[in-house]
């Protein structure tokens, strides 16, 4: 059990941000702060296993998505009755944790494709060179024809939608095209704060 | 105050740049420190960076698929995955692309055949229209550089590991035989006979298939022994994943991934899969070191074990005697002293006729 807490972290709560983006989107009524919600969920968990991991990771997880928004909602930063009731319903929701549902690396490997199936098109080439014919980036660039930087943008843009697809619920819409518009928005919003 | 996308478009853009190579101390020590700085940046990191290092997986994917670039867009439905899912009736178009085998000449002449041909005319003749292209560099692949080819064989008791053109190594048991064919292609061997080891040297543009009868199993860098037995096969993986997969006319799945840690025992009638852990797999290769290991082998197993590295073969008349359970390391090379083993610890007797030995039950 010597293992290293990013990869610990990594294949014990990242592998079921499907589960928790769903169950936030179920129990917050604000979409947009979903996205925060589950990293502020991310940063409990790991900052908790870094002292001491738990025993049951997804239980956990959920446990602590809970407490989170049962937080929020007593700092008054949300006001609704609704998100209340829902909360205690959701109660029932960590009991269905399954212990080891660990996704087969057949299954994992389809997830992937599927992921990687789902990149718009010039994102999905220069993924594909890049990761499966192994070009460089400067390689991809001039088999496509197009710039080093771009093709750089392009693969940063593939490492996040990848992550979103494999790891989120592949019918969710956070991180599709949902969450692509709402990144624009929201980072020229934040060009406009850093002023 | 940042907010999480901010934070991950960032974490996006570490990995993106890493990526691009000319990757300096000095921006490990920079990308390091942003990490760092909280516990939100690493936990985006973290996710990110998972999922990049998951996608060099899609290699495996990419094995056996047509090169520059990548395929159409519903690659993954045939035929890696047909058999498997809610789809296993692959139309009889796709099937014809799929496999590939169709045009059947011999295996290494359709080498990168793209791996499906689409529903809607207009891919469809464009895929023929590759076809036809393929075809013919296909042909001119061949006669001009006949690519490499070699046959080893090993006598019984013999082990012998040769190394391949392509860097990678094959180890052969006893009385194994294969052929082996490197093209620009495609890296084919045929295993003819017995049980062979392979380290594959890493390329991905070029697949590495190993055909057995009606099976072939494929790989791009990784280590596993496929060994024929009589119809069937075992497939031992000890690092990465290889594909195995059957033609269409083998009952059973006609592809699976087997990961590291996998034993795939293959009959005529389909096959099956155990997956434990990679050092429980060491127990299947332990051939390579002069061993074979025994758990709790029923002993008609453990005597055709033996068997296969001697030209003195162990007879068992005794249905008694063939059920009873032995384990233990033994050095494959000392048929005898097993078989001495055998008298002291079990009530065996052993008669030699010729190069038999005959155990029968006291």
């Amino acid at each position: 059990m010597d293992e290293s807490l990013d990869s610990w972290f990594a294949r014990e709560i990242l592998a079921h941000e499907g589960a928790l983006v769903g169950f936030l989107m179920r129990a917050w009524p604000h979409r947009n702060e979903v996205h925060d919600l589950r990293q502020e969920v991310y940063i409990r968990v790991f900052e908790s296993a870094m002292h001491n991991r738990p025993s049951s990771p997804k239980a956990f997880m959920f446990t602590t998505a809970r407490n989170l928004m049962a937080d929020r909602i007593r700092r008054g930063r949300v006001v609704s009755i609704e998100a209340v009731g829902d909360l205690d319903a959701l109660n029932v929701f960590t009991d269905e944790v399954s212990p080891e549902q660990r996704l087969s690396a057949r299954h994992e490997l389809k997830r992937l494709s599927e992921a990687f199936d789902r990149l718009p098109p010039r994102c999905r080439e220069v993924v594909w060179l890049r990761r499966v014919e192994e070009l460089s980036q400067k390689e991809v660039a001039a088999r496509l024809g197009i710039t080093e930087k771009t093709v750089e943008k392009q693969i940063s843009k593939g490492v996040r939608l990848i992550a979103g697809y494999f790891f989120g619920d592949s019918q969710s819409g956070l991180g599709r095209r949902g969450g692509e518009l709402e990144a624009q928005k929201e980072h020229r919003h934040g060009n406009q704060q850093a002023d | 105050m940042e907010t999480s996308r901010q934070i991950e478009l960032a974490a996006a853009e570490w990995i993106a740049r890493r990526d691009a190579g000319d990757w300096s101390p000095g921006d490990q020590v920079a990308l390091d420190s942003w990490v760092g700085q909280s516990i939100a940046h690493r936990v985006a990191f973290i996710r990110l960076d998972a999922a990049w290092q998951q996608s060099d997986r899609l290699k495996v994917l990419g094995a056996g698929k047509q090169v520059g670039g990548p395929p159409e867009s519903d690659w993954m439905r045939s035929p890696f995955f047909s058999s498997h899912d809610e789809d296993g009736l692959a139309s009889p178009k796709s099937r014809i692309g799929s496999s590939g085998e169709v045009v059947e000449i011999r295996p290494r002449d359709v080498e990168s055949l793209p791996d499906q041909a689409s529903r809607r005319p207009v891919r469809f003749i464009a895929f023929a229209a590759t076809l036809a292209l393929v075809g013919f560099l296909g042909l001119g692949i061949r006669e001009r550089n006949a690519i490499d080819v070699a046959s080893y064989a090993t006598g019984v008791g013999d082990m012998t590991t040769v190394p391949l053109a392509d860097g990678s190594s094959a180890t052969l048991s006893s009385d194994s035989k294969v052929d082996v064919a490197l093209s620009r292609g495609e890296r084919h061997i045929d295993l003819l006979q017995g049980e062979v080891f392979f380290k594959v040297a890493k390329d991905a543009s070029r697949p590495f298939v190993v055909r057995i009868g009606n099976r072939k199993v494929t790989a791009v860098g990784t280590q596993f022994a496929v060994r024929r037995e009589g119809a069937g096969l075992r497939v031992v993986v000890t690092e990465g994943i290889v594909r195995l997969d059957s033609e269409a006319d083998v009952p059973g799945p006609k592809s699976t991934l087997l990961p590291a840690g996998s034993v795939a025992m293959a009959g005529p009638a389909g096959f099956s899969v155990h997956s434990g852990s990679i050092e429980a797999t060491a127990s299947y290769l332990s051939w390579r070191d002069g061993y074979l290991v025994f758990e709790d082998t029923p002993l008609k197993d453990a005597a055709a074990e033996f068997n296969r590295y001697s030209t003195t073969k162990i007879v068992i008349a005794d249905p008694v005697v063939a059920s009873m359970r032995v384990g233990g390391n033994f050095r494959y090379a000392n048929l005898e002293g097993f078989v001495r083993l055998l008298e002291l610890g079990f009530p065996v007797r052993a008669e030699r006729h010729g190069d038999q030995i005959v155990l029968t039950s006291k």
